[in-house]
């Protein structure tokens, strides 16, 4: 029997607060054990305006998902976003001692420290620093340098910083619930590893994850993280811009944005009338269709072009073209406009396929906290094997350590 | 606090060791004394120098002297190094009695401000007609304290050359590479003048301190011989197991050395390694085996060993050696040329005076004030007292007089000019709208039904005219059905607004004005407590649709 061990995955979006919990085996495959979702108040642009209203919501949805899975969760993987994350890449170059020419694990440690050694501003934070590379004397593309002959080392890293405040707002909010947080996660990271497949990264792709708040994207070029970001622009923005546009209230304008909206409107002919109800099912009015649909594709064309400045460098290689996700990927002829900015092939993708009872979730909108799942999987394998009984002992030297305080 | 009371006459009579004087110029040169001081490893007379009397009486250092009493009244020289300069130029007696009867004297500056930039050449004049040897540690500034600084710093470190024996050159943009970016400013500083002080302090271990292998003075000029060149060094200290390769990567990896990079370049290399009583020969081999790596084979490699109780289970390495201005230049292009920079007219001809008249008073330590005062009398004697009271504070005060007035009748009227402009343009902004519009403030859900119907039918009347559909589409539309009067387009600021307000949005003119104020804030809809997302400098939050049409009007 595969070993597995069950986690929990939570992202607080602007339209939704989604929490997973997904068994991780040791094979490698996931199964989603529950998933809640409750309607998000309080987050504004992907950051956290409202604690309150946002705990609420929260237990809503823990609550939801716990009770089919039938699982306690204790801890979460956190996923994070917003306009103040920021990345770049950063190489350290180790010059190898004079009488040493094979490269030690000390060596790597070197250059990995030297290419951390990123100025970022005081209030920032890492998130993530990934390795891409190494380079050895110039070499590119070297995985495992310990051992190879070489004189001069460097680490390649794609760093990963955001607003120490804003981070940990995040993190106190939910450990009021109580959860504990195990670890913070920009939600794009975690939405590439079950949205792109290793073919995809090779090839060279990029990821949009396109939420109610933020737009997060991942590149991915050769294999290796290329680019990511978060452009602080998304559904959220495309409702309120029709809101504006016909003067109607936040949430029909939602209402009128899923159940009709689209960023076509080449093809329709400009008398096609749409009727805007209120609440109550009165006729408020009618607009034309094409007018509704214009002013999503100009707001939707801006976010994707917006994406687009920010990775400019890279987009002449991108061999496996563009991945959309997330919840505003389901906009009608999204892929259109796409393909129009990026030039390149457009796919619209969910998470990869998982198993379990609500294995229905390939819906786009959850890519980001499967993906959390994934990642926390990703991490647990990389951590050396433990068995049960050392685990056990870890456990009991917990618990004492606790005892003794 | 810290007792350090040593008195120089019993230094003097045991004239088997050799005396060092440690001298710190100005805030920079005094913090340097300030850490030896603290640290008390060295065995030096310390003398600290400023003009700032408040800064000088922090000072821990035994013997201060006030630059200047007459003429600065304890007030800094405020970055002027001419103030400076003539500053010491009035203490220079007491400069030279406090540094007198010193077989070394090491001076510590910060250059590019006023204290260190000009006392220290006139320190250093001093010192070195008092026959001792004189070496200097300079910091330059941060290229972000302003060319302006550095040009000063140039300027000083010019002058300086010709004064010492040698100069140990520190940039404190260098200084960056000490300390994690995330480390606070203070903890900077600190370690860059500790690097100073441990330079200091190695040089006058290295030189006075009895070795089994004895570096002495000679050693230390040749290494360091290079006319015009700047010094290499490197200190590392290590204890524990593998100590001594440990001690000699941290004294590779000192800034000043570029990770050992700038070693291949030197003709001559003064190692010094001390240790406690447990320091083995195979040690000291293994670490010249490693340093001989990283050294090309030609160098002359000057090498002392000492033991010193005091170090006990810990090694120290000292790397000292010197590199020619335009080695360096090639090397490290981040060490800002000095070729390049302009000299500054005014002060390098007075200077050069005093360099080719001090060859002949600098055996005879009496006659030397007489350059100083040759130099002092091309500034004029009288001059500069009467300069500073009378031409700066009237300046000051007259300047606080005459501006305040005239700027408060600018201001007042260009509020005059605008206020009236609102005024006007509201009336007709409200004349259109209003039509349709009650004047609430917010479009909400109930007070939306009564007016929806004929602004819809607006919608209506201008897609109708539409009939290309690229994203140009509403640019290109926009101006067509506009129904504003010419009076409005007129007023500088309405255009924007009305063409907006008047048709389609259908917010009533007043929401429009306060829209306008607040830098549109209104237009952000339920975005507008968030930090906006600008791009490009516009601000994403706002309707794109309707930063187009914006766009359009302009």
């Amino acid at each position: 029997m595969a070993k597995s061990t069950i986690y929990a995955g939570l992202e607080i979006g602007t339209s939704k607060i989604c929490v997973v919990i997904g068994e991780a085996k040791r094979d490698g495959t996931i199964k989603i054990l529950g998933v809640g979702t409750a309607p998000s108040r309080g987050v504004r642009k992907g950051e956290i305006i409202d604690f309150a209203k946002v705990q609420t919501c929260l237990n809503d949805a823990l609550v939801r998902a716990e009770e089919p899975s039938d699982v306690m969760i204790r801890t979460v993987f956190l996923g994070v976003s917003g306009g103040h994350i920021e990345s770049m890449n950063s190489r350290g170059a180790w010059r190898l001692p004079e009488d040493q020419s094979e490269i030690t694990e000390d060596d790597v440690e070197e250059s990995k420290e030297i290419a951390r050694n990123v100025p970022i501003s005081q209030d920032n934070v890492f998130l993530h620093s990934v390795t891409r590379q190494y380079i050895v004397d110039g070499q590119e593309g070297v995985r495992h340098p310990i051992g190879r002959e070489g004189r001069i080392l460097e680490a390649d890293y794609h760093i990963i910083h955001g607003l120490r405040g804003r981070i940990q707002n995040a993190v106190k909010c939910v450990r009021e619930i109580p959860l504990e947080v195990e670890d913070v996660v920009f939600t794009a990271i975690a939405a590439a590893q079950v949205v792109l497949n290793r073919d995809a990264k090779a090839q060279g792709s990029l990821m949009i994850d396109i939420g109610g708040g933020t737009a997060d994207y991942v590149l991915y070029e050769d294999g290796m993280i290329a680019a990511s970001g978060c452009v602080p622009l998304g559904g959220d923005h495309i409702t309120q811009d029709i809101a504006m546009a016909l003067q109607i209230p936040h949430h029909r304008a939602e209402d009128v944005k899923v159940t009709e909206g689209s960023c076509l409107f080449d093809d329709i002919p400009p008398d096609e009338m749409l009727r805007i109800e209120d609440d109550n099912g009165f006729v408020l009015g009618e607009i034309e269709r094409a007018f509704l649909n214009e002013v999503i594709y100009l707001r939707t064309r801006e976010i994707l072009e917006q994406v687009k400045d920010r990775c400019q460098d890279h987009i002449s290689r991108l061999a496996a073209g563009v991945y959309l996700t997330g919840g505003t990927s389901l906009m009608k002829g999204i892929g259109v406009v796409a393909q129009d900015v990026f030039e390149r092939k457009v796919t619209r993708a969910g998470s990869a396929p998982v198993s379990g009872v609500t294995a229905t979730f390939e819906n786009p909108q959850f890519s980001a906290p499967i993906g959390l799942i994934r990642y926390a999987q990703i991490l647990d394998q990389e951590k050396p094997f433990m068995s049960p009984l050392k685990r056990l002992g870890r456990k009991m030297a917990d618990l004492l350590s606790v005892i003794v305080l | 606090m810290v007792e350090y009371h040593r008195n120089p006459l019993t230094e003097l009579t045991s004239s088997s060791q050799l005396k060092t004087c440690i001298v710190g110029i100005g805030g920079a040169g005094g913090s340097v004394l300030d850490r030896i001081t603290m640290d008390r490893t060295v065995d030096a007379t310390l003398v600290s120098m400023h003009t700032d009397i408040r800064v000088l009486s922090h000072s821990m250092s035994p013997v201060k002297i006030q630059l200047g009493v007459e003429l600065m009244r304890g007030v800094g020289a405020g970055g002027d190094p001419e103030l400076g300069r003539e500053a010491a130029m009035y203490s220079r007696e007491q400069i030279r009695t406090a540094i007198e009867g010193h077989d070394i004297i090491f001076i510590c500056v910060g250059l590019g401000g006023g204290t260190g930039s000009g006392a220290a050449p006139v320190v250093a004049e001093i010192a070195k007609s008092t026959g001792a040897l004189v070496f200097l540690t300079a910091t330059m500034p941060f290229s972000f304290e302003g060319k302006r600084r550095l040009s000063q710093a140039e300027d000083a470190l010019k002058q300086l050359q010709n004064r010492t024996d040698a100069l140990i050159l520190f940039e404190n943009n260098r200084m960056g590479e000490l300390t994690l970016p995330k480390d606070g400013i203070q903890k900077a500083f600190v370690q860059a003048d500790q690097l100073i002080a441990q330079s200091l302090r190695a040089v006058s271990t290295i030189v006075t301190t009895p070795g089994l292998v004895k570096l002495g003075l000679d050693d230390l000029t040749s290494a360091l011989s290079t006319s015009n060149g700047r010094c290499l060094f490197g200190f590392g200290e290590a204890r524990g197991q593998n100590r001594g390769s440990e001690a000699l990567k941290r004294a590779l990896k000192s800034p000043l050395i570029d990770q050992g990079r700038l070693l291949h370049q030197t003709k001559t290399l003064l190692v010094h390694i001390a240790g406690g009583d447990s320091l083995t020969l195979i040690e000291v081999d293994s670490i010249m085996k490693q340093l001989g790596k990283n050294v090309p084979d030609q160098t002359h490699i000057l090498f002392g060993v000492a033991v010193d109780q005091k170090l006990g289970d810990s090694i120290s390495v000292t790397l000292i050696s010197s590199l020619g201005l335009t080695q360096l230049n090639t090397i490290a292009a981040a060490a800002p040329p000095s070729e390049m920079l302009p000299l500054k007219e005014r002060t390098m001809p007075s200077m050069l005076s005093t360099v080719a008249a001090k060859p002949a008073p600098q055996p005879k330590p009496a006659p030397a004030p007489e350059p100083m005062e040759m130099l002092f009398g091309n500034e004029e004697l009288s001059q500069p007292e009467p300069q500073v009271a009378e031409a700066e504070q009237p300046d000051i005060f007259e300047e606080e007089a005459f501006t305040p007035e005239p700027e408060p009748v600018v201001i007042e009227d260009e509020v005059q000019i605008e206020e009236p402009l609102f005024e006007e343009a509201t009336p007709e902004e409200e004349e259109e709208p209003v039509a349709y519009v009650a004047p609430e403030p917010e479009p909400e859900p109930e007070p939306v039904k009564p007016i929806v119907r004929p602004r819809i039918e607006d919608f209506i009347q201008t897609t109708t005219t539409r009939s290309n559909t690229n994203l140009a589409s509403v640019v290109a539309r926009a101006p067509a059905p506009q129904p504003t009067p010419v009076a409005e387009e007129e007023a500088p600021y309405a255009p924007p607004l009305n063409s907006v307000a008047g048709k389609k949005l259908a917010v009533s003119a007043q929401e429009e004005q306060i829209a306008f104020r607040f830098g549109g804030d209104e237009d952000r809809g339920r975005f507008k407590n968030t930090e906006p997302a600008l791009a490009g400098g516009e601000d994403l939050d706002v309707p794109t649709w309707m930063r187009l049409r914006r766009k359009v009007k302009k």
